[in-house]
């Protein structure tokens, strides 16, 4: 299953935080900022998938049985779009190339409900964000990755704001969050 | 409006970059203020600004109860806010969470989907068994709701309260069954359920293998490629039970590998193939094969071809899988992973590195070693070229790591990671040994390989080696290690012995070479480094020379294991410099003789009072010990031209002796265990028949006060060595002449204790210079042996003058006349040049196996029971404990003791028993209900009647869980008030006035009192505190209402949560007494 859901920008400042089981703000916070440490010294032509962060490697390695090893979470996948890292922390019963897909679903939908979505959208449409979430996650279990239900599930909750009509945006966030760019395998 | 919104919040935060802190404060307090007042808007923009700043770190906990306010709002974007605010704060200590119960169990129930799918996609991150147990009863029909969206939903909540309460499955599974079957079921409601049967399938594959031929079909036919994976990876963990299903699955996997334009679905593909065992035991059929060859070139490419790092990743990833499994088939990709091990990414690095692990040989362990060496030696490089550099930015990332950390990106190389360091130095010890070496085939190699690691290992910082931080340890522990290896080498190795003792005293000069500065050596490989020069110090080129440079370590050395060790070699290698009895005993002799046991003594000397007692008892033995050899060696008078004399036999022979004795092998890891008990001895017979008297004197003894004084003046106090021991006899005889030697080497002590450490040096190199020259100087004796042939000796200039450049004295094979090789079984003829003494590659060379007790019978067998057991338990409780710890991790193992099987039939009569047991409890609850609820009209009467009917029903729910479980939860949920309820429900005894609210525990008014204090409500004036009394007291008469108060239940349990927005003060009064 699926832990955590994270998404935070180049400077480690949190944009999304969802994690499937109750954890102190505290430890939220630690595991956010090792994750960011291990992310963002990824030289360039590095892979999407991260060492496991010392928080959760010191919990992770001494289990013995197989089956338990199933419930540890062992695999942190990241794509980086732009300014955004995006993280899951999965069990090693997720697919790691499914993983990457599913970001990019989530990505695409929040493209789609935005509009050319930017960091400035993910900011001030936090709970947006929560929404297009839940629409794809419940409980670390994936509901949906088809990304029409997806839109359409946001929607039907209610309009999307739109970005405030005299905020600035940003140079280089224009183009979206890079769609597609060094997208390999047409998953899905 | 005087109210920030969320826009203005952050707004705000990014206009007062600098001094964000400050204003997050004001905000917040701001927030607290707002969410307090009664106007619901305000209260909910005041929530969602409290999520922002939780989101960034700030902690809201505090603010549950306005969490709980929000949700129960009636404006669905205000209730929306609220949920969120739940699932984003909420934790397990949240006590609130209590009170949230009717009102989640009223929105579950509601009529507009976007507020059902409210509760239902909290529900996963608030879930207690209590309260999966309250809410399971409205969930379970929202299975059928006509949206899709609500029902896949519910799937995976379901799901989830399954985990922490798993009776769920026994009502869930039948209904979650039969969705699957539904053909007509939408599309993505199928696939929900199948990610569900995925997460529940490895848990208890055997539940699911009736389900294959329904999964077989959506699989088939699916289209949907996440499903496809997960179905694949269900059918990789069903095929190990039902193998008729491969030959089935094949066909349409094959089909998938070959037309799928999903790289993720590829590769799901073969990984099922490997994980679900279609690669089998290749009795079968050639298809296999066939099977094997293709997922194998697949995953081949995928390094390969592609150029992709992801794909890299997960191939490593697939082939760690197959390696288990089929071995060869891997060996045959060596060089695409060997590859990989040089990857500039650090994960896929690893990745390999496990792989290599595994299919290390003799062909190939020099090269992968060679390349991991490299990589060591680059990244120390650049550590070194940068260290200072490295050492400025580490500090400074602490304090602002945005701004160092774009340049720490720019720099090309980053040095590894010190973990990752210590992780391939572990790695390459554990290729270069495993199988009692036998990979090496060139233990020159491998020596210098060794000799090179300890230069590599991480440094440990000085002072921090005490503190048992983990991460230092590991490095003290990995030079350790290297060292410990060495040490096997030497032991085990005979061939190369000679070569190992070099190298070790090689490594002991460059440490102290290296280490001239004052600073504390902590390097872990002295110890076992220290071991081999002093336990074949025959076979040093120049003990002495070593022996000296012990000496100058030991003071230095701060960790009292490493001291002991080096105490020990210190002594041996005395014996071996000191204790030539060939070697007349001239005035030289005994003036170097006396000097040398000076400095030993004066080493010694400040260890006496060493706070570590193994490092305190042997200095004092040994200093003791030497001062009887400097009397007895300051009585022997030299012999002079006329006079023979041999030199003392304390120094010759008694010293010596205590160290040569049956050559040590190693011993297999438990053969102790193996050691047979003497008949004679008895371990449990009393020590003394009156221990315990005397203990409890020795306890209750108060010393005399001089005696205290002496006491400290015993610990405190530097005395003269002499007076610390009791002096053996033979001491006393010659009193007079230890008070004269110890006072010169008083003189000494002062000497070095003024003079620099180099300084010293270069006196003790003169002295050497002045020895150099004669001929029977022990050292230079060595020295001339020396194959580096540096020194120039008489003797060996007298030597080549006479017999000219035809002879080369460094080839007279002088490891041949050590006695310790002349008992070992490899050991070349004795002619052989030195060269050839060194093994070539791909000679055989003996490793002696480790030493076990033979004869009883079990021993191995033995040992690794007892070993595994203990380490078992071990790693179990360890388990234990972390199940609590282990961060983010959802524990699922409660599934297991559940079976799927509706009506199973294993427990049938339990279950008659359980049904009688609970109808026993519900009565008895009923009535306590009753009475609680009589309470309630009491208070409120104008309150109508609570939802009786669903809170009985529930009532059954717990009473059954209690039953099976223990309280522990229950406990956990309430301490105050839980007590009384399980006396109650075990004894069925009449129940105390005030117990029926005890009995409520999933229901909104189960917060205790004093519980309420605390999370601070009754400082805002709230009513919520409400005593409980106030239920207590108020008993009526109205059964009846209750029972009209079935039918009527969703209206009813409708009206109440309302009051919890509109009357909060009554509604209090409900939830406090229950």
């Amino acid at each position: 299953m699926i832990n955590a859901f994270l998404v935070f920008n180049g400077q480690g400042q949190p944009r999304l935080t969802k994690f499937y089981t109750q954890l102190d703000t505290s430890i939220q916070q630690r595991l956010i900022s090792e994750i960011f440490t291990l992310v963002s010294n990824r030289p360039a032509g590095a892979c999407n998938f991260l060492p496991l962060p010392p928080l959760l490697a010191a919990s992770g390695t001494s289990h013995s049985s197989a089956e338990q090893h199933n419930d540890v979470p062992s695999l942190v996948t990241y794509r980086h779009y732009a300014t955004l890292y995006f993280i899951v922390i999965s069990t090693a019963t997720e697919s790691p190339l499914a993983l990457i897909d599913l970001i990019q679903v989530y990505v695409e939908s929040l493209d789609r409900l935005f509009e050319n979505v930017c960091e400035l959208d993910l900011i001030f449409n936090f709970e947006s964000l929560h929404t297009t979430l839940g629409e794809m996650i419940v409980g670390g279990v994936v509901i949906e990755t088809n990304m029409d239900r997806i839109v359409a599930g946001v929607r039907a909750q209610g309009t999307v704001a739109k970005r405030p009509v005299n905020e600035s945006r940003g140079a280089g966030l224009g183009a979206g969050l890079g769609m597609g760019g060094n997208f390999v395998w047409a998953g899905r | 409006m005087f109210e920030k919104s969320l826009y203005d919040l952050i707004r705000g935060l990014r206009n007062h970059k600098g001094n964000e802190k400050e204003y997050i404060q004001n905000c917040l307090k701001e927030c607290r203020q707002e969410i307090r007042g009664q106007d619901m808007d305000i209260k909910a923009t005041a929530l969602l600004k409290l999520i922002y700043l939780e989101m960034v770190g700030h902690d809201m906990s505090w603010a549950a109860f306005h969490v709980l306010e929000v949700m129960s709002s009636p404006k669905y974007h205000q209730k929306r806010v609220g949920y969120l605010g739940a699932v984003q704060s909420f934790r397990p200590d949240t006590e609130v969470l209590m009170m949230a119960t009717n009102l989640l169990k009223k929105d579950l129930t509601g009529s507009a989907p976007t507020i059902i799918a409210l509760p239902i996609a909290a529900l996963p991150h608030i879930i207690t068994p209590s309260l999966a147990n309250s809410v399971l009863a409205d969930l379970l029909p929202r299975l059928s709701h006509s949206y899709p969206a609500i029902r896949k939903k519910t799937i995976v909540t379901l799901y989830r309260l399954a985990l922490v309460y798993p009776e769920t499955l026994r009502a869930a599974w039948p209904k979650i069954k039969d969705r699957l079957m539904d053909k007509n079921e939408d599309p993505s409601v199928t696939a929900a359920i199948v990610n569900v049967v995925c997460e529940l399938g490895w848990r208890r594959p055997n539940d699911f293998l009736p389900l294959a031929p329904r999964l077989f079909e959506l699989l088939v036919d699916g289209g949907n490629n996440w499903m496809a994976i997960k179905l694949i990876k269900l059918f990789a963990t069903l095929t190990p039970l039902e193998p008729r299903l491969v030959r089935k699955l094949l066909p349409p996997l094959l089909d998938l590998i070959r037309t799928t334009p999903a790289m993720s679905l590829l590769y799901e593909c073969i990984n099922g193939v490997i994980q679900g065992g279609f690669l089998g035991d290749s009795e079968d059929d050639s298809g296999r094969e066939e099977i094997a060859t293709l997922c194998v070139n697949k995953l081949r490419g995928m390094i390969t071809i592609n150029g992709d790092p992801n794909l890299k990743y997960v191939a490593l990833l697939a082939f760690n899988r197959i390696v288990v499994t089929h071995p060869y088939l891997v060996a045959q990709q060596e060089d695409v992973i060997l590859e990989c091990i040089d990857s500039e990414d650090i994960t896929i690095r690893i990745k390999a590195l496990d792989l290599a692990q595994g299919m290390v040989s003799s062909e190939n362990l020099l090269s992968i070693v060679s390349r991991l060496m490299r990589q060591l030696k680059l990244s120390s490089a650049s550590q070194s070229d940068g260290l200072q550099g490295a050492e400025a930015e580490a500090d400074s990332s602490d304090d602002a790591p945005e701004t160092t950390r774009p340049a720490k990106k720019t720099k090309d190389a980053p040095p590894l990671p010190e973990d990752y360091i210590v992780d391939v130095i572990g790695r390459i010890l554990s290729m270069c040994s495993q199988n009692n070496y036998a990979s090496v085939v060139d233990f020159d190699w491998y020596i210098d390989v060794l000799t090179q690691l300890i230069r590599l290992a991480p440094a440990s910082r000085q002072g921090e080696s005490d503190q048992a931080l983990p991460s230092r340890t590991s490095a003290t522990d990995i030079s350790e290690k290297i060292g410990n290896e060495l040490r096997n080498v030497a032991v085990k190795v005979k061939a190369v012995r000679f070569r190992t003792v070099q190298a070790a005293e090689h490594i002991i000069s460059r440490l102290y070479t290296d280490s001239l500065a004052r600073h504390s050596i902590m390097s872990g490989a002295l110890r076992p480094i220290a071991w081999i020069a002093g336990e074949y110090a025959s076979q040093l080129l120049s003990p002495n020379d070593t022996l000296g440079h012990l000496l100058h370590l030991v003071p230095r050395i701060t960790a009292p294991e490493i001291l002991t060790g080096c105490l020990q070699s210190i002594m041996k290698l005395f014996a071996v410099v000191a204790g030539d009895n060939q070697v007349l005993w001239t005035p030289e002799r005994k003036a170097t003789t006396s000097l040398l046991m000076g400095r030993v003594i004066n080493v010694l000397e400040p260890l006496a009072l060493h706070p570590y007692l193994e490092v305190q008892e042997r200095a004092v033995e040994f200093m003791e010990l030497l001062k009887l050899t400097a009397e007895a060696a300051s009585g022997q008078s030299p012999s002079t031209d006329e006079v023979q004399q041999d030199p003392p036999l304390l120094l010759t022979q008694a010293i010596p002796s205590l160290f040569n004795g049956w050559e040590l092998n190693s011993v297999a890891h438990g053969a102790q265990i193996n050691v047979p008990m003497p008949d004679d001895l008895d371990l449990d017979e009393p020590i003394h028949p009156d221990l315990n008297r005397l203990l409890s004197q020795a306890d209750s003894l108060l010393l005399p006060v001089a005696e205290d004084n002496e006491f400290d003046v015993y610990y405190n106090q530097k005395l003269a060595p002499t007076s610390l021991s009791n002096e053996p006899a033979i001491n006393r005889l010659s009193q007079a002449a230890t008070e004269e030697i110890s006072q010169s080497y008083q003189q000494q002590a002062g000497e070095e204790s003024y003079l620099d450490p180099d300084i010293l040096a270069r006196r003790k190199a003169e002295r050497m210079e002045r020895n150099k020259d004669d001929p029977f100087y022990i050292p230079d004796l060595n020295r001339s042996r020396s194959a580096t042939g540096g020194a120039s000796t008489p003797i060996h200039n007298i030597l080549q003058n006479a017999n000219g450049q035809g002879l080369d004295i460094d080839s007279i094979p002088i490891m041949k006349l050590d006695l310790g090789n002349i008992s070992g079984s490899s050991a070349p003829p004795p002619d052989t040049s030195r060269q050839q003494q060194r093994p070539p590659p791909r000679q055989r060379i003996v490793v002696a196996a480790d030493e076990t007790l033979v004869g009883s019978g079990r021993s191995t067998p033995r040992n690794y029971e007892s070993e595994n057991n203990n380490s078992d338990g071990f790693t179990k409780s360890r388990a234990k404990k972390l199940k609590q710890q282990g961060l983010l991790q959802v524990d699922s193992s409660h599934l297991r003791d559940l079976s799927l099987e509706v009506g199973a039939d294993d427990d049938g009569p339990n279950r008659a028993d359980e049904d009688a047991e609970m109808a026993k409890a519900m009565k008895e609850v009923q009535r306590l209900r009753l009475e609680m609820q009589r309470a309630n009209e009491r208070i409120q009467i104008a309150q109508g009647v609570p939802d009786e009917g669903v809170v009985v029903k529930k009532k059954k729910k717990v009473v059954k869980k209690k039953k099976k479980t223990t309280d522990v939860e229950a406990e956990g949920e309430d301490a105050v008030e839980v007590k009384p309820k399980k006396t109650k429900k075990k004894d069925k005894e009449k129940a105390p006035v005030a117990e029926p609210v005890a009995s409520e525990v999933p229901v909104l008014g189960d917060v205790s009192p004093p519980r309420l204090e605390e999370s601070g409500l009754v400082s805002e004036g709230n009513v919520w505190s409400t005593e409980a009394p106030a239920a207590g007291e108020a008993q009526g008469d109205d059964e009846v209402v209750v029972k009209q108060a079935k039918p009527k239940k969703k209206k009813k349990s409708v009206k109440r949560v309302i009051q919890l927005d509109d009357e909060g003060d009554e509604a209090g009064n409900v939830m406090a007494s229950g």
